[in-house]
């Protein structure tokens, strides 16, 4: 949710707001674009209309207007894994400053709600609010609507904070920025009504609304039984849960064992929404993939293929085929990276304790490789630890065992998390063919015909691709095209990827207003 | 893997995929000639132009390089006539290149800026260039999109820009149309007489040319001191940015008298900023980054002259690399090593590209260029 830009909607006449990220505060008048993708205000000349007017006498700025902010670390991201590094980091002395896009703290994971009247808050919920208060309370500053949207050598970032730019040189920084659902691309995947695992969750769990009444959730790993099970529970009719990987078997002994004896508490979680989702007559379908959505009478009917074939119906299809690594601003300061091939990305490189490449960079959790929120939050304190550390401040004997504490508690995560995707590997040939009028880049819809046309055509180059057919140029900043295309090129050329072989990391690492840059905090 | 085996004995190859690479190799194949280009596709592509079609000289240049003024001004002549050229281009492909020449406007915030102004296009339109000054009023119905900064401007009727994706992707195709061969992402190291023959070294072995166009930018100074001349061609790494694509509002190319900034509005909507705001070389050349206060200082100016431009989002930066000479083009023969070109724009370089490759390419084929290449010539660097 948030990254592909394509429910564009005028808000009280300001062009290209996402509408799923918006938060409804207050009563507001919502327009829509035409196409979604032209900002139908900018140009108007009416002089009381909403673009924004410089104010008379105010001339443009320069950088060194822009406020510099300098705290010890700065953290960004305030998920699990941020949190916990703040937290650490704080009691060991030093002043950390937060700063997370969301409107409040909390991340994906913790999903803290956003409208009072939700009741009763969930278990995931109250964790993430114990969390957000002790980190509150240990005297860290969190900035939510804060975007860092960029990161520059040797250590600055720049970051929008409600409209306005700051610049932040800490002397250590720690990226928890998380990681974004990957694309499903086969035909139809950009059709309104498909969407992640990770929004219709966010839907429910921070705003208590179903994303449709009959929905039909497909994908790889444990996500989207949680998202079945929370649905079946709020009243929704979901039609089946197509997941890639086959059937917990006999064969899986070993992994359960191992999952058992390293977070038995995640598996009883996982053994509830399963057996939630059984009563509630959800139809499971394992080995098996969703090849292709089509509209069909009012709603969509889902082609599945694998183990099990059907054509389902459904008003609402959930996607979630796993996450990409939120690496940008890693990758924008230079944090070197290397391609897993099991996991089809790319990792940060890091030492035990998150330190990345860049003297004063550490890294932790979803962004850096795939690890889920108990990883985040085991990383994280060590991350926040490790910086303290690095800046001269020593432990106390309670930070050092809780220190020790998430370092045990790190491994035994990771090992959870190696045995829970050994369960949940799906076999490559399940992997979504594209025919050639399916969409790869949905921001400059580009399909993947015209990307074969090219690639016959001898470009070789991910630059040179984009430059001919305009892949990767749109809002979305290639989140979704960018690594499917570095895949296909790297199959067609035998070259190894590497974190070179697809496109260079630029900023703004999210698209922001003109206006926005050009306003210094407090200015 | 396609377009990367070295062509052996080739008649001529042409070093540099660029603007002008693409042009001479095209007017050359469409002669029958046997062509290669051999690319090194770094830094970023050699492509990656903002699309600017520039005419009237550039203030951002006559202050950076004001000992360069009189040079510039000897070529100004070439613009008008270059913007011409990439209309019959475009015609001559049957391409679309998206080209709109709908003027340029150079905008003043002061008097004295205006002043400055008024005497550059008097300047101007003695050497042949259709250049005027607008008052504010004038400026209300011509431009109703600059902000209240803007106290007048000087038109030039000549310019626009050119979208540079479509207008690369098509020469391209043209060139390989014609039958010229590509060899990209390699590295001319050096040319060497052979003879009556060049050697030209990659990392892929060497190849042997009758004639060889030299138009790999700054790296041709390397290139050409094998075959006896010290070009003077710098790199420089200029930062662009681009936003999210809008209805069309920005009817021209918009510059300032006094102060780096480019903005135009693509075919496609999306708004290009530039201007020559600094962006850095990395990785031993290999790689362009941007600069924190470009972002800002670029951005920022941006709304000043078009405060409509504000909410609009950044979706992209991004640094091309400008190449800059002694303030004109180097193009034509090396005396003394006959069959070597070279092909250098000058000032402005995308806007010039199309008609010098096509002067130099009539030098190659031995025809007599439709100007004369004296003043451009490669020798005046002995």
């Amino acid at each position: 949710m948030g990254v592909c830009h394509d429910c564009l909607v005028e808000v009280d006449g300001r062009p290209n707001e996402r509408a799923c990220t918006l938060k409804v505060d207050r009563p507001i008048t919502v327009g829509r674009e035409a196409a979604g993708r032209v900002a139908s205000a900018v140009g108007r000349r009416d002089p009381a209309g909403p673009a924004a007017v410089e104010e008379p006498g105010r001339g443009p700025i320069r950088i060194g207007e822009i406020p510099v902010e300098r705290p010890d670390v700065l953290v960004v991201g305030a998920g699990p894994g941020g949190l916990a590094a703040a937290h650490a980091a704080r009691l060991a002395g030093p002043k950390v400053l937060v700063l997370d896009e969301g409107s409040a703290p909390g991340g994906q994971y913790f999903k803290q709600c956003s409208a009072q009247d939700i009741a009763p808050p969930d278990d995931q919920h109250l964790e993430g609010r114990r969390l957000i208060d002790d980190v509150l309370d240990s005297g860290v500053t969190v900035l939510p609507n804060a975007l860092v949207w960029g990161a520059f050598p040797p250590l600055e970032f720049a970051a929008t904070i409600s409209g306005s730019t700051v610049r932040v040189q800490p002397r250590a920084a720690i990226v928890a920025t998380g990681a974004y659902d990957r694309g499903w691309p086969v035909p139809g995947w950009t059709l309104p009504g498909v969407m992640t695992t990770g929004a219709a969750q966010s839907l429910w769990r921070t705003a208590r609304r179903l994303p449709g009444k009959r929905v039909l959730i497909a994908g790889n790993g444990p996500l989207n039984l949680q998202l079945a099970a929370e649905l079946v529970a709020a009243g929704a009719d979901v039609v089946a849960v197509v997941e890639a990987a086959p059937a917990v078997g006999v064969r899986r002994v070993r992994e359960t064992l191992a999952m058992l004896r390293t977070a038995p508490g995640l598996v009883a979680e996982g053994v509830r929404y399963l057996s939630r989702c059984r009563k509630g007559g959800v139809r499971m379908m394992n080995g098996s993939v969703l090849t292709s959505v089509r509209r069909h009478s009012g709603g969509l009917l889902s082609t599945v293929e694998g183990r099990e074939a059907a054509e389902l119906e459904s008003d609402v299809v959930c996607l979630g085929y796993g996450f990409h690594p939120s690496n940008e601003l890693l990758r924008a300061i230079g944090c070197a990276h290397a391609f897993d091939p099991g996991q089809r990305r790319l990792v940060t490189v890091r030492d035990a304790r998150g330190a990345t490449s860049v003297a004063g960079v550490w890294a932790l959790g979803d962004c850096t490789s795939l690890g889920g929120a108990r990883v985040g939050l085991a990383e994280g304190t060590l991350a926040g630890s490790a910086a303290a550390r690095a800046l001269g401040r020593p432990l106390s004997t309670a930070c050092a065992r809780m220190e020790a504490r998430a370092e045990a508690a790190a491994a035994r995560h990771h090992r959870f998390q190696r045995a829970l995707w050994r369960m949940y590997r799906m076999d490559e040939s399940l992997l979504p063919r594209p025919t050639g009028d399916t969409v790869i880049c949905r921001c400059e819809e580009v399909s993947y015909g015209q990307v074969e046309e090219v690639l016959a055509e001898g470009a070789a180059l991910p630059g040179e691709v984009k430059r001919r057919t305009r892949i990767g140029m749109g809002r979305c900043q290639a989140r979704y095209c960018g690594p499917e295309l570095e895949a296909l090129l790297a199959e067609r050329t035998g070259r190894p990827t590497d974190e070179y072989s697809g496109f260079a990391p630029r900023v703004p690492v999210k698209p922001v207003p003109i206006a926005d840059l050009a306003s210094p905090m407090g200015g | 893997m396609p377009g990367h085996a070295l062509p052996r004995d080739i008649e001529t190859v042409v070093v540099g995929g660029g603007i002008l690479g693409l042009c001479v190799a095209g007017f050359l194949a469409e002669e029958d000639r046997e062509v290669a280009v051999i690319d090194a596709g770094l830094p970023e592509g050699t492509t990656t132009n903002a699309g600017s079609l520039h005419v009237q000289m550039q203030s951002r240049f006559m202050r950076l390089y004001p000992d360069q003024v009189p040079a510039l001004e000897s070529s100004l002549h070439l613009y008008p006539k270059a913007v011409d050229f990439w209309l019959e281009l475009e015609r001559h492909l049957g391409a679309d290149f998206g080209i709109e020449v709908s003027g340029g406007l150079m905008v003043a915030e002061t008097r004295e800026q205006l002043d400055f102004l008024a005497r550059k296009a008097e300047r101007e339109r003695a050497l042949g260039v259709d250049a005027r000054i607008l008052e504010r009023s004038d400026l209300e119905q011509v431009a109703p999109y600059l902000g209240p900064a803007v106290l007048g401007g000087e038109m030039c009727a000549h310019e626009g820009r050119v979208d540079p994706l479509k207008a690369n992707a098509a020469l391209r195709d043209w060139a390989r149309g014609a039958g010229v061969a590509f060899l990209d992402e390699t590295h001319v190291d050096r040319v060497n007489r052979d003879g009556k023959r060049f050697e030209l070294h990659t990392p892929l072995g060497a190849t042997s040319a009758a004639s060889v166009v030299i138009a790999a930018a700054a790296r041709s100074r390397i290139l050409a001191e094998g075959l006896g001349v010290r070009l003077s061609a710098e790199a420089e790494p200029l930062h662009v940015n681009i936003t999210e694509p809008a209805d069309p509002f920005i009817g021209h190319l918009v510059q300032h008298a006094d102060r780096m900034i480019t903005i135009k509005q693509l075919s496609s909507g999306h708004v290009v900023i530039g201007g020559g705001w600094p962006a850095e070389l990395t990785h031993a050349g290999r790689h362009v980054a941007v600069r924190l206060a470009s972002v800002i200082g670029n951005t920022s100016l941006a709304q000043h002259i078009v405060p409509a431009m504000g909410p609009l989002r950044i979706i992209r930066t991004w640094g091309g690399i400008n190449t800059t000479t002694d303030g004109v083009g180097i193009l034509g023969p090396i005396d003394g090593a006959p069959g070597a070109f070279v092909a250098i724009p000058g000032d402005a370089g995308y806007t010039l590209g199309p008609l010098s490759a096509r002067l130099v390419a009539d030098a190659v084929l031995g025809r007599r260029p439709a100007e004369d290449l004296t003043p451009f010539s490669p020798n005046r660097f002995r």
